[in-house]
């Protein structure tokens, strides 16, 4: 059974690949909620990119997930570069992971916090339902 | 007609709750008169990093979590364990249950059978340990037996566990040396914030039901913050029940030492709050409470501890989903659903884990799947809705990959409040899901701070 790669599409990759063919395979997920690029691998070449990452897996859905962030750039970098989704994208991918390993080094220990406002939780949580015994 | 209605709460696994806590410092006091030694809890290390404590076992023993087992289990326990699934008693047990010690400090504490054992945990006295037998163990064939082979269990196991299984590896990472015998908690812990609003030993949890007037009570495992699949598995779960869906929504999250990229615990359990204080569901039907264990991530033998847990909790249906507390493909994705509706021959269940002699109160409710669809316009159920190619199914990887890409996800995967607790707990740890950092810190501070109590003197030695 083939396996899967999801590149997630935001708004900065959307414009990237506009007017490409590529373009035309983006896949909206989550009723449009999100849109993805997906990349059929064979086994052997999934089971090589889960053997790069102590934490990378196959989900029950067979994708490969929780590959570093940087790896997922850096895959679509490849995408863009190569205008495929084939197999030749995976292994082009895999061969430039040396170039990323201080950035997946970083990843394992820090990641940006969202500037988002949290005020509206932190409110609720001031009256808990549930109250220590 | 038969009547319908469920009047009470079902009995605890093994007919009586284990409660094992002295609240008196008099009495503690007189109890560890009697020990001759005192051993510092050290976690289990794999490789370097914590991937157990034993006080989270002796805590779940001692409040009752995991009647009828009352200690650290003898050699014949374990052994009907591991061959049959069941303890000597006859009771359904899937776990070995055992405090392990090197050779090196066994011979420094010189006890035997016979003896008492003063635990301590964070410097201060934490339990009794009554040694009634002490034997060796081989922790390699212990973890081999514990999750099962494809040779001995085909109907299930697909391939054999390695260094990738967690659960596989806190059974390789056990010390040599089992002193068995009961435990006593002697100096009760107190819970550190968060997770002090969500301690529900067995007794507490059946006094609050009480309070709240619920017969009828489905648990939901977690060890995830909740996405809106878990939501809707939630809510359609609980229609379950007798002459109208269940009086309560039961959220029993794991806590304890767990797989780098997992959330930490307290995002785990302050995002299924969130979900009652944002008002997805009403809290007077929702509790969230927590259960200290290691998770094994052992897929079907998982669910009989959880059926243990929460049939002890008073609960009286458990859900169980595809990849039921699994990791990777070690197991069939549907193995816990087998177990629940036929049973496992090969692990000892002719029949399903509720319908064999010494089994569970506890009812399965076996959830196919979740998926969103934009055509049906909800959470649909996989066994319902036809739409394929156009649904998104649910991946708490996949969530992950979004949130470590920095994209907040969107309200149809995540509730904006529950989003809003995982980037809380960020800011705190400044990393949104556990690693190594993480991990060594938690091992030091774990869930609990101990009151200072005094030794007797002639433990001070």
């Amino acid at each position: 059974m083939a396996k899967f790669f999801g590149v997630v599409i935001d708004e900065t990759r959307l414009k990237a690949i506009k007017g490409t063919p590529l373009e035309e395979k983006v896949e909206p997920i989550f009723g449009g909620a999100l849109k993805r690029l997906v990349l059929e691998v064979p086994d052997d070449l999934g089971q090589k990119v889960i053997d790069q990452f102590t934490k990378a897996r196959f989900d029950a859905r067979g994708f490969i997930e929780e590959t570093p962030a940087s790896f997922k750039r850096l895959v679509f970098k490849k995408i863009l570069e190569m205008k495929s989704l084939g197999p030749e994208v995976m292994e082009a991918a895999l061969a430039e992971i040396p170039s990323i390993k201080d950035d997946i080094a970083k990843e394992d220990k820090e990641l940006p916090v969202p500037d988002i406002d949290i005020s509206d939780v932190l409110e609720l949580q001031k009256n808990p339902a549930q109250k220590p015994a | 007609m038969p009547e319908v209605r469920i009047k009470t709460l079902p009995p605890p696994h093994g007919g009586k709750l284990v409660e094992r806590v002295v609240r008196d410092p008099q009495m503690a006091m007189k109890l560890m008169q009697k020990c001759s030694a005192v051993y510092d809890i050290k976690p289990t290390l794999f490789k370097g990093n914590p991937v157990r404590n034993v006080y989270r076992e002796i805590m779940s023993v001692c409040y009752g979590f995991f009647s009828p087992v009352e200690g650290s289990m003898t050699k014949a326990d374990l052994e009907s364990v591991l061959e049959k699934r069941r303890l000597t008693s006859g009771w359904v047990f899937p776990y070995p249950i055992l405090f392990d010690i090197s050779e090196e400090d066994f011979k420094k504490l010189g006890v035997g059978a016979g003896d008492w054992l003063l635990l301590r945990l964070k410097g201060e006295p934490f339990a009794i340990l009554e040694i009634e037998e002490v034997y060796e163990i081989v922790p390699g064939d212990v973890a081999v037996r514990t999750f099962g082979t494809p040779e001995k269990n085909p109907e299930v196991v697909k391939v054999p566990f390695d260094q990738k299984h967690t659960g596989y590896n806190i059974y390789c990472s056990l010390n040599p040396i089992i002193l068995a015998g009961k435990y006593t908690i002697i100096n009760e812990p107190k819970l550190r914030p968060p997770f002090d609003r969500f301690w529900y030993p067995p007794k507490r949890c059946r006094e609050e039901f009480e309070k709240r007037g619920w017969t009828t009570v489905i648990a939901h495992q977690t060890r995830n913050v909740p996405h809106t699949g878990h939501e809707a598995l939630m809510k359609n779960a609980a229609y379950i029940g007798d002459v109208k869906p269940c009086d309560g929504i039961v959220v029993n999250a794991i806590v304890g030492a767990k797989r780098i990229g997992d959330f930490p615990d307290e995002a785990i359990v302050e995002g299924h709050e969130m979900v009652h204080l944002a008002g997805y569901i009403k809290p007077e039907r929702h509790l969230v409470t927590f259960t200290l264990w290691d998770m094994r991530y052992g897929n079907p033998i998982e669910s009989l501890i959880h059926a243990v847990i929460r049939q002890n909790m008073g609960i009286s249906f458990h859900m169980f989903g595809r990849d039921h507390a699994a990791l990777g493909e070690y197991y069939d994705i549907f193995a816990t659903q087998i177990l629940w509706s036929k049973g496992i021959p090969s692990f000892g269940f002719n029949e399903p884990p509720y319908m064999v002699e010494g089994g569970f109160y506890i009812r399965p409710q076996n959830i196919e799947e979740f998926w969103f669809c934009p055509k049906c316009k909800e959470f649909a159920y996989s066994a319902n809705c036809a739409h394929k190619g156009i649904y998104s199914r649910y991946s708490g990887s996949f969530i992950r990959g979004i949130i470590n890409e920095g994209v907040m996800p969107p309200p149809e995967i995540y509730r904006p409040e529950v989003y809003k607790v995982v980037v809380k707990w960020w800011q705190k740890f400044g990393y949104p899901f556990n690693n190594e950092k993480y991990l060594k810190e938690r091992e030091e501070r774990l869930e609990v701070d101990l009151p200072h109590m005094e030794l007797p003197a002639h433990l001070k030695k």
